[in-house]
């Protein structure tokens, strides 16, 4: 063991022992970006002024994610003498005062917004956390300090376990770390899967110097938040998931990649860098061990190429963000042109869990073929949009029965994506699919980061595509013809599709694009189609009803409904037409009437008359 | 907001980055964050200092999303862009906030008074839809709230 080390965890843990026998209430206020989207921030401010207006002796902190984002803000509440700790939800700031009454001041609980016991013994009122249907079937290993502890502070940190993997890899060779971690079997968590202990041995086996290390903190994907809530909630995981990853490669320096769109990560990591740095865990002479390893955090600027390792490393050399021809491959020439290695996030994440409980252990979780916990994020035609970690192999439906909550209403599932723009689509006949990287392949996408994003039968499977499609065309780099003219012409046809204007022959360029596209440098462009592809594999009905009846059995898509006056002596519909945002409702003396050709169909009337507005097909 | 940059000033500012040492986005955003966006001296200036053409510099610019040539609107809706807003009448949102603001994304009115904005989405679906105002996240928004937050921005209200 390293003295240095065993000197500064010692130190930790002595002061988080003794903050937590002060003999004082302990407040964790979870602020992570969900949280303070829904008031977390006033949250906090409202408890520190009760708190001081009330004269009470209480320790407020900040924490991150639990996962719960749609119950946010949450708090837990430790009693004075430290034996229970109790989770709540839905903690507003109009709620601050009778909560602070209820838990701080009579020193009891508020069972109407607790979810769970965190510490301690469970009550009829209030049951164990780990019970909570939301929490059931977790394993929380990534996430385990997610909730517990400050992430701004490393002593927090290291007081539970940290930096014990990196110090446990700093007295191995590169071989043996590299030789745990193809025993454990991590594969990429970043979309492919790719083994992490394979991508390690190949830049510990590059010829030049120096190495660098890049983590892939763009999240690019909408809908994927796993490695936001582990930034916000755990940064220390990560800077030590990099340190051993350096230690195996021989690596100098390190570049953390994280959007723009993430101000608070990008806060808390390099707030835990500088920490790290303070600490002698970062630097010239790590821990005293003669060995150097630095990190710097890099913001990107809104692009989701640079999420490919190779836009992202052109990114940080200074170039627009293209992806770049390969091979070389990063191993061999990445940042500057030196051997460079780019893992996800949550990849190395997972290297700290690891190197402190063996391969064994780690990979023990489940016996999926795809070892290890992962976190998804849950979005879309959902009740509960959130955050979980479990192993792999749960079934689509279980994810969103038991964790999303199912779909608002109750309303029949009509399918989901399972992993960002470039994953597809899939449908509800697909929901019993195993988490899990192999059935996902077969099918010919990717499970992806870990964004999975539900839809029920309102959504049109033609305006998701025109979506996805959109979303490609804007983000293409412009190097290859066949992505950004392909996706363009795909744009094209499908708008024309959902005007009204398809045609039988529209299905067959669709088959021509899907094949000209692999043709693309980068995945971008060649998995750009997938989810067209895809949709036609499942909702082909859908693209035929459109083309050749002319209708859209959903009634969502602008270009194939019109909007009606059906009661004209409404009087909501003053209203409607005082909202109106192109004034296309006019007062014809008694009466309402829309003037079609001004109508946008964007439905401000249909939500404030709805008793009025009809929504009908346009051409049956 | 802060008035057009002197070169000098511009010059302090980029003093300490070099772009062999990936500082060009940094300092571009720097840059933005200090100004509220990259005006033409500060990319003659900026190519300058990284020992590189203007073109580059430009070149990086335009390619991501978050870079502003002109300064930034005094008000401005960012609206969500990302799935979960999509499967709640997002782009039915968008349509009505165009058509409120007489705009379309990414630009804003000559005065520069108002703007609207392409916003992706950050992972705070539970609000969806959303839009952000003025940095501020609005959640659960119907197109009508939205049309009434568009007139609002405007001065229309
Ligand atoms: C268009 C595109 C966008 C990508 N965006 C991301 C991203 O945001 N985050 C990420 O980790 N990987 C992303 N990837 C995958 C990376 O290229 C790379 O495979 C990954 O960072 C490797 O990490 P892993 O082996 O740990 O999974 C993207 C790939 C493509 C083609
Ligand atoms: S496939 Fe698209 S994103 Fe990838 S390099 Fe080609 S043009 Fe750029
Ligand atoms: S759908 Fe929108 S544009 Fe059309 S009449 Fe209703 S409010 Fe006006
Ligand atoms: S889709 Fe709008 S916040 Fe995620």
């Amino acid at each position: 063991m390293n003295d240095r080390f065993t000197a500064i965890a010692a130190e930790a843990r002595e002061g988080w022992e003794a903050s937590r026998a002060s003999g004082r209430e302990q407040v964790n206020v979870c602020l992570d970006t969900s949280s303070l989207a829904r008031g977390g921030a006033e949250t906090l401010a409202a408890l520190q002024e009760a708190v001081a207006a009330k004269g009470l002796n209480v320790d407020i902190q900040t924490t991150g994610s639990w996962g719960f984002c749609w119950l946010e803000p949450t708090v837990s509440v430790r009693s004075a003498a430290g034996t229970r700790t109790v989770l709540y939800h839905s903690v507003t700031p109009d709620r601050v005062e009778e909560f602070v009454q209820a838990t701080l001041v009579e020193a009891g609980e508020f069972p109407e917004l607790a979810l769970g016991v965190v510490e301690g013994a469970p009550s009829d009122a209030i049951g164990a956390l780990e019970d909570h249907p939301f929490m059931r079937g977790q394993i929380r290993r990534l996430m385990a300090n997610c909730g517990q502890i400050d992430p701004e502070n490393i002593d927090h940190y290291l007081a539970n376990g940290g930096y014990e993997g990196f110090v446990e890899s700093l007295d191995m060779e590169p071989e043996a770390i590299i030789e745990l971690m193809l025993e454990s079997g991590l594969g990429g968590r970043g979309g492919a899967g790719f083994p992490a202990g394979r991508k390690w041995d190949f830049l510990r086996n590059a010829t030049a110097e120096p190495r660098y290390l890049v983590c892939n903190a763009d999240e690019g994907d909408p809908g994927a938040w796993v490695n936001r809530i582990l930034m916000e909630g755990d940064p220390h995981l990560i800077i030590e998931g990099m340190l051993i990853a350096a230690m195996a490669t021989n690596s100098i320096e390190g570049y953390i990649y994280i959007r723009h769109e993430y101000p608070l990560a990008i806060e808390r990591m390099n707030v835990a860098v500088e920490q790290a740095r303070e600490r002698g865990l970062l630097g010239e002479d790590v821990l005293g061990s003669g060995k150097a390893f630095d990190l710097v955090v890099f913001v990107g600027a809104g692009s989701y190429v640079c999420g490919e390792e190779t836009g992202l490393i052109n990114s940080i050399d200074g170039y627009r963000g293209m992806p770049r021809i390969r091979p070389p491959f990063p191993a061999q020439a990445g940042l500057w042109n030196l051997p460079t290695n780019v893992n996800n996030v949550e990849t190395y994440a997972n290297a700290p869990l690891v190197l402190r409980h063996g391969a064994e252990w780690w990979s023990g979780v489940s016996d999926d073929e795809a070892k290890g916990t992962k976190m998804f994020t849950i979005s879309g035609a959902v009740n509960q949009p959130g955050c979980v970690e479990i192993p792999f192999g749960l079934s689509v439906r279980d994810l969103l029965e038991k964790y999303g909550g199912g779909t608002p209403g109750g309303a029949p599932l009509k399918g989901y994506q399972p992993g960002g723009p470039l994953s597809g689509v899939l449908s509800a006949e697909e929901a019993d699919l195993p988490l899990t990287l192999a059935p996902f392949r077969d099918r010919g996408l990717f499970l992806g980061s870990g964004g999975i994003v539900f839809f029920d039968e309102t959504t049109s499977v033609v305006d998701l595509c025109t979506y996805f499609l959109g979303f490609a065309e804007d983000e293409s780099c412009g190097r290859c013809t066949t992505c950004f003219q392909g996706t363009q012409r795909a744009v094209e046809i499908l708008r024309r599709i959902g005007n009204g204007g398809g045609r039988d022959s529209d299905l067959d360029k669709f088959e021509d694009l899907i094949q000209t596209m692999t043709w693309s440098n980068c995945l971008h462009g060649s998995f750009a189609m997938t989810t067209v592809k895809l949709a036609l594999r499942y909702f082909r009905d859908e693209f035929e009803t459109l083309i050749r009846e002319k209708r859209d059995p959903t009634r969502s898509l602008p270009g194939m409904i019109t909007y009606e006056i059906t009661s004209p002596g409404d009087p909501a519909l003053a209203e409607a037409a005082a909202i109106c945002p192109t004034e296309a409702i006019v007062d014809a003396g008694s009466r309402f009437e829309i003037v079609d050709e001004l109508c946008i169909r964007c439905g401000a009337c249909a939500e404030v008359a709805p008793n009025a507005v009809t929504v009908r097909d346009r051409f049956v | 907001m802060a008035a057009e940059p002197t070169t000098r000033e511009l010059r302090e500012l980029v003093a300490e980055y070099e772009f062999e040492r990936g500082h060009l986005l940094p300092a571009l955003i720097e840059i933005q964050e200090r100004y509220g966006y990259v005006s033409p001296a500060a990319i003659e200036v900026l190519a300058r200092q990284m020992r590189t053409t203007p073109a580059l510099v430009y070149g990086a610019v335009s390619f991501y999303a978050d870079f502003r040539t002109e300064p930034p609107p005094e008000r401005e809706i960012a609206w969500c862009s990302g799935p979960a807003c999509r499967l709640r009448g997002g782009d039915r949102i968008r349509e009505a906030l165009q058509h409120t603001l007489g705009l379309p994304l990414d630009s804003q009115s000559e005065d520069g008074a108002y703007g609207l904005r392409l916003g992706q989405c950050n992972g705070t679906c539970s609000e969806a839809p959303q839009v952000w105002v003025d940095g501020e996240v609005v959640g659960d928004l119907t197109v009508a709230g939205a049309v009434a937050i568009a007139r609002d921005v405007k001065g229309d209200a």
